[in-house]
């Protein structure tokens, strides 16, 4: 596979967490509003394209017995960065996050990355292959954020952009919400794949 | 042997590499950590439990040193002063104390005669519904009219003597700062 499509592949082909379906925890805990979910997404973008980069790089000098508590430290290093930068410059945001920011050490698709694509591969396909996986997990997030903002307090970006008489649904920001937006997304994109391989006959 | 010595070494390097990459971020991140926690934390209370002012308490906040812990470094108090016509007559400072579920942070609006103008919750992780209710207005103003020269002692919430107790005893570390080190606190 060349580099592009190391890339892309992550943005509709893998996209996480629908097609990859790793990473749930974040995904249904913060998607509160778009801005939330997309903040979530960038967070884990960066340890992702960060802890790709350093497990490619080392790949030859880590013994394999070992690889995981080496993996574990990167990316850990990495999630303390994301920490102390985001506390410094985007409270508000870190303290809406809270604890699932230090849980990015634990969210599965950086740990699967690293263990089935980066330690394997060259540096740069595991920069394309965090950035696409990291960017696609960012959009539904993303997605997933503004549906539940959007049908639960009418707001999009926290701009009001309902009638005025509309009764939100708050049950959407609320735990069970997020469950049954993901249900959906996930329904629309199995429905617009169909379509696809029934056009491309049958892929 | 060669791989056990490998692994250690490896994992060794790893680490040491990833603590000082940490404490460069740390160093780096503290001013502005500080700067936001003070702006969005402890800004809120400041200007809750004061009232009266023309200056800005946040930008004129001076550090006292209140003692040093066991290896020398010293622990500074942080004051928000409150300026009329160019006279402190007021102070905001913190103080902690033990609740339920670790300490509490409590924001106290002090006058310059000791009294208590008001009380306002900067940090706590008590139970929400129990123990959180310390921070509602109808406990914090049960705080105000203390003074500095009695003991911290007011009705606590029933279902939640832990976490009211710690607030009591925030106060009381908050106004045992004020009598011992008034001389630079006003």
């Amino acid at each position: 596979m060349s580099i592009t499509d190391e890339f892309t592949k992550g943005l509709w082909q893998t996209i996480p967490p629908f097609r990859l379906v790793l990473g749930l925890c974040p995904t249904l805990a913060v998607t509160t509003s778009g801005i939330n979910g997309m903040g979530m997404g960038l967070a884990t973008t960066f340890v992702l394209v960060f802890s790709n980069l350093f497990v490619s790089l080392l790949r030859r000098f880590i013994p394999s017995q070992v690889r995981i508590a080496s993996f574990i430290v990167i990316i850990a290093s990495f999630v303390v960065i994301v920490e102390l930068v985001m506390q410094a410059y985007f409270y508000p945001l870190f303290k809406i996050l809270g604890i699932f920011i230090p849980l990015i050490v634990v969210n599965c698709i950086i740990l699967g990355r690293a263990e089935a694509f980066a330690s394997k591969q060259n540096p740069l396909a595991s920069l394309a292959d965090g950035l696409g996986i990291g960017l696609g997990f960012t959009i539904s997030l993303f997605v997933l954020g503004c549906i539940r903002e959007l049908l639960g307090s009418g707001t999009l970006l926290e701009i009001p952009v309902m009638w005025s008489s509309f009764e939100p649904f708050t049950f959407m920001l609320k735990p069970p919400g997020a469950f049954v937006a993901l249900g959906i997304l996930l329904a629309t994109m199995n429905l617009i794949s169909q379509v696809q391989a029934r056009k491309g006959g049958g892929r | 042997m060669r791989d056990i010595l490998k692994m250690i070494i490896v994992l060794t390097i790893i680490g040491a590499v990833s603590g000082l990459a940490l404490s460069l971020v740390y160093e780096g991140t503290k001013a502005p950590i500080e700067y936001q926690t003070i702006k969005f934390v402890k800004e809120p209370a400041v200007k809750k439990v004061l009232t009266g002012y023309d200056n800005d308490p946040i930008a004129d906040r001076k550090k006292i040193r209140i003692g040093e812990d066991e290896r020398g470094t010293p622990i500074e108090l942080i004051i928000f002063p409150a300026k009329k016509a160019g006279a402190t007559f007021a102070v905001a400072l913190e103080g902690k104390g033990k609740g339920f579920g670790g300490l509490i942070g409590v924001m106290v609006g002090v006058s310059k005669k000791g009294t208590v103008l008001d009380i306002g919750i900067t940090s706590h992780s008590e139970t929400p519904g129990i123990g959180a209710r310390v921070s509602e207005t109808f406990f914090t103003e049960r705080f105000k009219g203390l003074t500095t020269d009695r003991e911290v002692t007011v009705d606590g919430i029933s279902g939640a003597t832990y976490s009211s107790k710690g607030v009591m005893s925030a106060v009381t570390q908050a106004l045992g700062y004020v009598t011992t080190f008034s001389k630079e606190i006003f």
